[in-house]
């Protein structure tokens, strides 16, 4: 369900202390469409760092493997990715579909390491707020369906104080693509 | 010759450390440095963060009055590796040390990888320290050098999501192999295996082992304790030691019962 707990603007400003800690750059220069790579110098450990704290933040678990990842374990290999790295026109597709109005410009034949660079401060934000929309309706502990906030950021059970249970980032991945092959029958 | 007679060993001798911008790495070379080594920084790609990182290295090296040189290089490329190898011969002329560090591999159950991600596992972390070691034999010959292996606990213990031991636990065994085989060249072969070291890589690994996070402190190792042992086997002082894996775990693996572990009721519930 979509959680109205935690605002996005709050999502935003925890998002932007994890890469200001992470990448320890001044907060300052964060903005929603900074790109972590290109604009901040991070490099790809560095997102992980990130992932972790935001992790701590909001109770929830980061997808661990990519898009492209998911893609082609769902599948088959280079469906997503061919032999030479670079984008297939289908992974190219559903990418762009991902990524509607984040302002990349996702093409087939790109090179798969140019897109980490495409990551912006925003894009995280809204990952983390997909993964806080999965908050489900009743406390998987009690059942009780009367959620609290706690230390600004945590999800809990009013009633047993159970941390809320989210779908983890890879099961969002791969059930949003299955959700896309269904529909349009991309592979 | 005694050990003390051989202090200034390391003095005007020349190291190679792959992959050592960061981590482990960065911590040997800066080591060999304190010892009186010059040192060849490899690094992996020859712009961005890597090259920066390398580069702050060899600032490091050099403000220890000895000198650095960054080269990138991708280990899993043969012709990378003929390149790097006759960069340290153009700029040293020599080659005393050569410790194979660098190490790339996805965090995933080996039955998850795809085939390019497992030919990138053997290429990087088997294949290119084979290179490695066959296109500096001359070097080594010449200056009755050492190798030294990297290796971690993966090689001997499962860790989940954990490939990159698979190719560890070659690599020990490549280890003995060469002690032997280029014994008679004069060249001695041996390794360090480290415990729960927290570099960089520890982001990674805290992603896929949850429970890592409770391994208290006194068991973690730091870089420079492992860097410590490098340095002492390629010193006089370890002229015996040929073909062997040294642990530098902080007695990580040495022991099965933990009772403060026990304590930690998050870990009790497991059973």
């Amino acid at each position: 369900m979509n959680q109205n707990l935690i605002a996005e603007q709050k999502v935003l400003e925890e998002v932007r202390k994890a890469v200001s800690e992470g990448i320890d750059i001044d907060p300052a220069r964060i903005e929603p469409e900074s790109s972590l790579m290109k604009d901040l110098g991070a490099e790809s450990l560095d997102f992980l760092d990130i992932n972790y704290r935001l992790e701590q933040t909001f109770g929830i678990k980061m997808a661990r493997r990519s898009v492209l990842d998911h893609m082609e374990e769902l599948f088959g290999e280079e469906t997503a990715v061919d032999s030479e790295g670079r984008l297939t026109e289908k992974a190219a597709r559903i990418l762009s579909m991902r990524y509607d109005g984040s302002g990349s410009v996702i093409s087939a034949g790109m090179d798969m390491d140019d897109l980490p660079a495409m990551v912006t401060v925003g894009s995280i934000a809204e990952m983390v707020m997909n993964l806080l929309d999965t908050l489900p309706e009743n406390c998987t502990g009690c059942g009780a369906q009367s959620w609290t906030l706690k230390e600004e950021t945590l999800i809990e059970c009013g009633s047993c104080g159970e941390p809320a249970a989210f779908t983890n980032g890879d099961d969002l991945i791969e059930a949003w693509l299955k959700q896309i092959q269904e529909s349009k029958k991309i592979f | 010759m005694t050990v003390n007679a051989q202090e200034n060993f390391f003095t005007d001798k020349t190291a190679l450390v792959t992959g050592s911008s960061r981590g482990i790495g960065r911590a040997i070379a800066l080591g060999f440095a304190r010892a009186g080594s010059n040192v060849v920084v490899n690094h992996s790609k020859a712009e961005g963060g890597s090259k920066r990182k390398a580069d702050e290295v060899c600032r490091e090296i050099e403000a220890r009055g000895r000198r650095a040189l960054a080269v990138p290089a991708d280990i899993g490329v043969k012709s990378s590796v003929n390149e790097m190898i006759e960069a340290v011969c153009d700029w040293s002329g020599r080659l005393d040390f050569l410790v194979l560090n660098a190490a790339r591999a996805p965090f995933k159950p080996i039955e998850k990888l795809l085939e390019r991600e497992i030919r990138q596992l053997v290429e990087i972390n088997y294949m290119g320290n084979i290179f490695c070691i066959q296109k500096a034999l001359r070097l080594l010959e010449a200056a009755e050098g050492k190798i030294i292996f990297i290796s971690s606990l993966g090689s001997r213990f499962y860790n989940p999501s954990y490939p990159l031991g698979s190719m560890k636990a070659a690599m020990e065994t490549v280890v003995r192999d060469c002690a032997q085989s280029l014994a008679p060249r004069r060249i001695c072969v041996n390794a360090v295996c480290g415990g729960m070291v927290k570099t960089d890589s520890f982001k990674v690994l805290r992603q896929h082992m949850e429970e890592i996070e409770h391994i208290p402190d006194e068991l973690c190792v730091s870089p420079d304790a492992l860097a410590d042992v490098v340095i002492f086997l390629c010193s006089p002082a370890a002229r015996g030691i040929c073909g062997q894996t040294i642990v530098v775990d902080n007695g990580l693996s040495n022991s099965l019962y933990r009772p403060a572990w026990g304590s930690k009721p998050e870990i009790r519930k497991r059973g």
